[in-house]
């Protein structure tokens, strides 16, 4: 059981990186949600732990390495946008799960631009769809994604 | 304190702690200054490295699946297995009488370029290297290779598989590298069309499938179906790797220019395996001793 709150977040962290990185087809790949970056959100909505910035600088660095970009872009990006989710925690925690999904699309497309706009001014090209892509699926998947990171909250709450 | 009724377990009733500010400045100052030290330079390449390192466990359960698939796959009873080493057998046979000319013919290359006093090598050290991960970004067209610094792989080295050219190393860690593919949008090669020898460069358009060939001259001799092979012009690629095939031109832009779609020859992200290729260019670790003049000499008339 994931009841002591240190390993949880490294846990959650891990289960994202394999969602992350199983191979899928290219035609699928596309469409693949940010996983890490929705773990990171939902983590920092119902958590107060204050290591969720952090971890978020670290999971990016790690993304960096396995994309092979810029060391420091979705460091950057990923710290940026849990910065924002903390800023959202009040008005998130009182909305129903797919009002939620609506209310976070603009932090999922921030995020999506930094990593654009730092691709940008470091010359790799990319297809655009192939970006923006991920940031609408993701806000897809957070209506079912979100019940299930408060429910593994509020249990160890209650504990 | 438990007791308390919000549903995410906190007992603070000051949501926004001191310092996330500050902490996320602090943080996202350290990301920008590691993005300006990593692009002007090799001096956090060793952190990149142990990230990476890091992060195989991960890359190595995470193709379990694909693994466990392809496994499956191969699952034959042994008739088939007999079947299938029959079949073999006679390729073998078939490309070793192939291979005996190819001999002869690599004999009098040899005898030519010696005519001509080119010193140009024949043969390349090449090494097998076991794909670990492909594509994990639809807009990054990378793979990640098992072989790294240990075993000389270094950067800028093409990498090829059994078609054609897959693309070339740009990270070298200890035991793994990462090469970028010919079909990703940063991507250009020399290439030379092998019917007229005109040299022009493919770059990858990002979608995967296709590479362009731009910029050609409105009245080049070029047409579906030319085969495109590696031009050892760049430095980089080793010379008559097949690289793709034209398979439309079209103009493009104004009059004056002609561009020209290719497939690539090599099956990107579709192997396992990919062969690593020491260049001539590039100085080989050790240079095997080249048994060419002596071999050839009793054939000579003179």
């Amino acid at each position: 059981m994931i009841t002591t709150g240190a390993l949880r977040l490294p846990l959650i962290l891990l289960v994202a990186f394999f969602l992350q990185f199983t191979p899928l087809p290219d035609w699928l790949a596309t469409a693949r949600p940010l996983w890490i970056a929705a773990a990171l959100v939902a983590w920092a909505l119902s958590s107060r732990d204050p290591r969720g910035l952090f971890s978020a600088w670290i999971a990016g660095l790690l993304l960096d390495a396995a994309y092979g970009s810029v060391l420091g872009q979705h460091a950057l990006a990923l710290t940026l946008l849990v910065f924002l989710a903390i800023q959202m925690r009040g008005m998130i925690s009182v909305l129903p799960g797919w009002q939620s999904a609506l209310a976070l699309l603009p932090a999922w497309l921030t995020y999506t631009f930094v990593l654009f706009w730092i691709d940008g001014s470091t010359q790799h090209q990319a297809d655009p769809w192939q970006r923006w892509m991920p940031a609408y699926l993701t806000s897809l998947v957070w209506p079912l994604l979100w019940p299930l990171m408060r429910g593994l909250m509020r249990r160890d709450f209650r504990e | 304190m438990k007791s308390f009724p919000f549903p995410v377990g906190s007992p603070s009733l000051f949501p926004r702690g001191p310092g996330v500010g500050l902490k996320t400045l602090v943080l996202c100052m350290t990301a920008l200054v590691l993005m300006v030290v990593d692009r002007r330079g090799d001096s956090v390449d060793g952190l990149r490295e142990a990230l990476t390192v890091t992060l195989k466990p991960l890359f190595w359960v995470t193709s379990l699946p694909g693994r466990t698939a392809v496994a499956v796959t191969n699952y034959q009873t042994r008739d088939s297995l007999l079947e299938e080493n029959a079949q073999l057998k006679q390729e073998q046979f078939l490309l070793n009488s192939r291979l005996q000319k190819l001999d002869s013919l690599q004999a009098e290359n040899t005898r030519i370029r010696e005519l001509l006093s080119s010193s140009t090598q024949l043969e390349e050290r090449v090494l097998i290297a076991e794909v670990l991960s492909a594509a994990q970004d639809p807009y990054r067209h990378q793979i990640l290779l098992d072989k790294g610094a240990r075993d000389g792989v270094y950067r800028g080295q093409a990498v090829v598989d059994a078609s054609g050219v897959l693309g070339q190393v740009i990270q070298v860690n200890a035991y793994s590298s990462m090469a970028l593919l010919i079909t990703d949008p940063n991507h250009g090669i020399p290439v030379e069309i092998n019917r007229t020898g005109l040299q022009t460069i493919a770059l990858g358009r990002g979608d995967g499938q296709r590479l362009s060939l731009p910029y050609l001259p409105s009245n080049a001799d070029i047409k579906a179906g030319d085969l495109l092979v590696s031009s050892p012009l760049g430095g980089r690629f080793p010379a008559g790797y097949p690289v793709g095939e034209i398979i439309e031109t079209r103009p493009s832009h104004g009059d004056n220019f002609m561009e020209a779609l290719a497939k690539p020859a090599a099956h990107i992200n579709q192997g396992r395996q990919a062969l690593l290729v020491w260049s001539e260019s590039y100085p080989v670790p050790e240079p095997p001793p080249a048994p060419a003049p002596e071999a050839i000499e009793p054939e000579n008339p003179e």
